[in-house]
């Protein structure tokens, strides 16, 4: 309850013209998101990195310039790749196949997790049933179903697929869960006693007031989901990115394998950046005026 | 203020409600309460924490079933809530991820009332609470009395015959308290509309001489007293003062420093 | 009977009900991957048969010789091969827990010294954290091989990252209100990080070290897949070559029952500790 004000404060609304003190606000907060200070530790980063590198053999730490030109020189066209039995020999190719497996298990996983999330906290004979289950799942390590499903489904995406959509199953069941639960009750009554029949509920009330919750668990599940995507795909694969680290492992390539991992975290920033940007969008109302 | 011949809006007949508490203990939140409110009157319900106000109004809305008796709001008796018995609550319930207008014109928006003309009545209401300044904030950015003033504005301009305010400005400080009191009697006396019938909760007997037309005191979940105010409107603080309010001051601050002093009494004896 | 005791008997009722059903499927379906070796193994098997199995993963020692050396199956040396491939997994995960705990707390509360070093290191530990860990098991097989150190420092790697992010973070939350107290009492800079930054994190540490036990346990789990030669997810992998879903499962109910085992562990060691905290998130659990 600290920082509300009577007058509602920053920026003007519905096309008033800007006042000088906010627009000196405005560009206030701009210039510390983009603080010089963190750009200096980027270059300072990257200024370290090289230094080394001309230190330390480049079989073992290829410099920060070379990384970046494997990555884009393997980007659209890798044809080094094919002899190690990769089908589609370029980094793009693989990181969309990989990226393409995420976003499926993304779908599947939020669409189950999220239905039995909101539906456990409603039912509690489903809570009761479901939460042994998924608080387990949630300690260990999913990975460890990862050889029974290669067993089961073979090398290919099914395996893949399947392990990281029921990772994300277990996270959003668990987001969406704690989110409904903590929902205030008193919402639902304000809305009944507007005239609200209750199946407008599940449309006004629940997943509006779910929603900030749930995206931030699609957030951090998103940023897992890359990486056991890679190791099911290092087990058992003929393409992706994990795929491509282990070709580039056993051919002793470190520029290789650093060149992908680069090319791997950007993805991982990018999906991220959307996630938040989903984020700003949807749930505006929970962070909006700080 | 109703007449002799106003309809009964409201009527409470035998009403009860009972707990079961954790130890196996039955306790009787509301016993046998009956009362009659007719159309139109400002009815405070006032009473020590604990007496069972708020569970009666939580009744009255239908949010809570009676374990025994009915509730008639004219005429019919009632089975849930309804958008004829509008509520403000003591905590902030504006819905967090509507803007102040879309929590204004909810209730007409479940009714199917057209997307401009409910968007015109929710205008119109901000404006009579003074917040058309913040029509497209989120309820975030408000102070408390800002939000109560939104939750005040989307219960009237959803036009419901019946009022249940349970000790909306409870959570207040003394000024906003005042000057949102005046708001919600400005709402209630408007003119050009049916006078609603207002059930308000509180445990503030200056707030209750200053709104009501009648006070009905409750303790141990039974009414203990029914005194009608027939101070004349527009009243103030120095309302208060007059010989006839300040004798019902003394009779309530009876009831409820009797309960005070019972509780203080058994208070005793348990810890002995 | 109480909601929670309700809750309760669901509950363990679920868990009989799976039990159950895997009885039931072993045998319906009786499909061997190998002769004498069930797919879905009952549990009477997978206590007997399948639990002799494991001693062929004992390499000899300790008066036992090994299954590969020509000695009979027992459940001595099955059990002592349970033991050691615990071990092993145990102490890779426990030496990475304790390594990168150190070294993120202590880069973690060097960082947070003053505002200007937080920021310099902003951008690359970003950058670093977005980069999937499990994805670089290869990287760190390159420049440590399949030894037992190499697989410590990845673990300790993953959880370096997790402790450094949540300390600098918990630092950066402590209420500005505590500092001033101790400043305005007297308090030297490294007297204030004793007593009141310490103590003033803790209760953030708990989450902190719940998700590095996670990540930890997948760090070996992952590790181990590729390219052990000891420890429990070495077994599941090379049981896994010739589809031996059995001795698989076994390991994995092992595996599980470890990883509850160190979260419940946790959690009462942080209950214990943060007793004095007014928070919620101590007492929620």
């Amino acid at each position: 309850m600290n920082g509300r004000a009577e007058a509602v404060a920053t920026a003007p609304r519905n096309g008033e013209p800007w006042s000088l003190s906010q627009l000196f606000k405005a560009c206030s907060r701009t210039f510390t998101a983009l603080d010089p200070l963190r750009f200096a530790g980027a270059l300072l980063f990257i200024a370290v990195w090289e230094l080394a590198s001309l230190f330390i053999s480049p079989i073992i730490l290829p410099g920060p310039f070379s990384v970046l030109r494997r990555a884009a020189a393997d980007f659209w066209s890798a044809p080094a790749l094919s002899y190690y039995g990769v089908e589609d020999p370029s980094l793009a190719a693989n990181l969309a196949y990989t990226a393409e497996n995420v976003a499926i298990a993304a779908l599947i996983g939020a669409a189950i997790g999220v239905t039995l999330g909101l539906l456990s906290a409603r039912v509690w004979f489903v809570r009761a049933a479901m939460n042994p289950i998924m608080m387990t799942a949630g300690t260990v390590p999913i990975l460890i179903a990862a050889p029974f499903l290669l067993i089961w489904f073979g090398v290919g995406r099914a395996s893949a697929v399947s392990l990281v959509a029921f990772y994300i199953v277990v996270i959003l069941y668990v987001s969406s869960q704690r989110a409904a639960l903590n929902l205030d009750p008193i919402y639902e009554n304000s809305a009944l006693t507007l005239g609200a029949h209750r199946g407008r509920m599940l449309r006004d009330i629940l997943i509006p007031g779910t929603i900030p919750e749930i995206l931030g668990g699609v957030r951090i599940a998103l940023a897992g989901a890359w990486g056991l995507e890679a190791v099911s795909e290092l087990l058992g694969s003929q393409s992706g990115i994990g795929k491509v680290l282990e070709v580039l492992a056993g051919a002793t390539d470190p520029q290789g394998i650093l060149a992908t991992l680069l090319v791997l975290g950007c993805a991982a920033i990018l999906t991220d950046g959307l996630a938040a940007t989903l984020i700003a969008r949807f749930a505006a109302w929970r962070f909006a005026g700080s | 203020m109703p007449t002799e011949t106003s309809r009964r809006m409201i009527e409470l007949v035998h009403l009860g409600r009972n707990y079961t508490r954790a130890d196996g203990q039955r306790v009787s939140a509301v016993d046998d309460v009956s009362l009659i409110v007719p159309e139109g009157e400002f009815l405070c319900l006032i009473g020590p924490s604990g007496c069972g106000k708020s569970t009666l109004l939580q009744m009255m809305a239908g949010l809570v079933g009676p374990s025994s008796g009915a509730i008639v709001v004219d005429g019919k008796e009632i089975d849930g809530p309804g958008r004829e018995r509008g509520m403000v609550f003591q905590r902030d319930s504006v819905f967090p991820w509507m803007r102040v207008i879309e929590n204004v014109e909810y209730g007409l928006k479940c009714r199917g009332v057209a997307a401009g003309a409910r968007r015109d009545i929710a205008r119109d209401y901000l404006k009579r609470v003074g917040l058309s300044h913040v029509e497209r904030a989120w309820p975030r950015e408000l102070s408390g009395g800002m939000l109560k003033r939104v939750a005040i504005a989307a219960v009237f301009a959803n036009g419901g015959e019946v009022l249940l305010l349970d000790e909306p400005f409870g959570a207040l400080d003394y000024v906003t308290r005042r000057q949102l009191q005046e708001v919600l009697l400005d709402l209630w006396e408007e003119p050009g509309r049916a006078v609603p019938t207002v059930v308000f909760v509180t445990h503030d007997v200056d707030e209750a001489l200053l709104l009501a037309d009648r006070i009905v005191a409750m303790r141990n979940g039974a009414i203990v007293d029914d005194i009608p105010v027939g101070a004349a409107r527009p009243r103030d603080t120095d309302t208060l003062l007059l010989q006839d309010m300040v004798a019902i001051k003394h009779r309530l601050l009876g009831h409820l420093g009797r309960a005070q002093a019972a509780r203080g009494a058994a208070g005793a004896r348990g810890a002995a | 009977m109480t909601d929670a005791s309700r809750q309760q008997l669901v509950s363990l009722s679920v868990f009989a009900a799976l039990a159950i059903a895997w009885e039931i499927l072993s045998c319906v379906y009786t499909v061997e991957a190998q002769p004498g070796e069930p797919m879905v193994a009952g549990w009477g098997t997978l206590f007997t048969r399948t639990l002799l199995s494991l001693s062929d993963y004992w390499q000899g020692g300790l008066g036992v010789p090994a299954v590969a050396d020509g000695a009979p199956r027992s459940y001595l040396a099955a059990l002592l091969s349970i033991i050691s491939h615990s071990l092993a997994t145990l102490a890779r995960l426990a030496s990475g827990l304790v390594l990168g705990g150190v070294f993120g707390l202590a880069l973690g509360l060097a960082v947070s010294w003053s505002p200007w070093s937080r920021r310099l290191v902003q951008l690359p530990t970003q950058f670093l954290r977005a980069l999937p860990l499990l994805a670089m098991v290869p990287l760190f097989q390159l420049w440590f091989g399949t030894y037992f150190y190499g697989q410590v420092l990845f673990v300790s790697y993953g959880v370096g990252m997790i402790v450094f992010a949540g300390v600098v973070n918990a630092v950066r939350n402590v209420p500005q209100i505590y500092i001033d107290n101790a400043r305005v009492l007297g308090a030297s800079r490294a007297h204030l990080y004793r007593t009141v930054i310490l103590p003033a994190i803790l209760p953030s540490m708990r989450s902190v070290v719940l998700l590095s036990l996670g990540a930890g346990w997948g760090a070996v789990l992952a590790a181990e897949y590729l390219g052990a030669q000891s420890g429990l997810g070495y077994i599941i992998v090379y049981a896994q070559q010739f589809g031996l879903l059995d001795r698989m499962f076994l390991i994995a109910l092992l595996f599980i029952l470890y990883t509850s085992a160190s979260y419940w562990v946790i959690e009462r060691l942080f209950t214990r500790l943060l007793a004095w905290s007014p928070s919620s998130q101590a007492a929620s659990r």
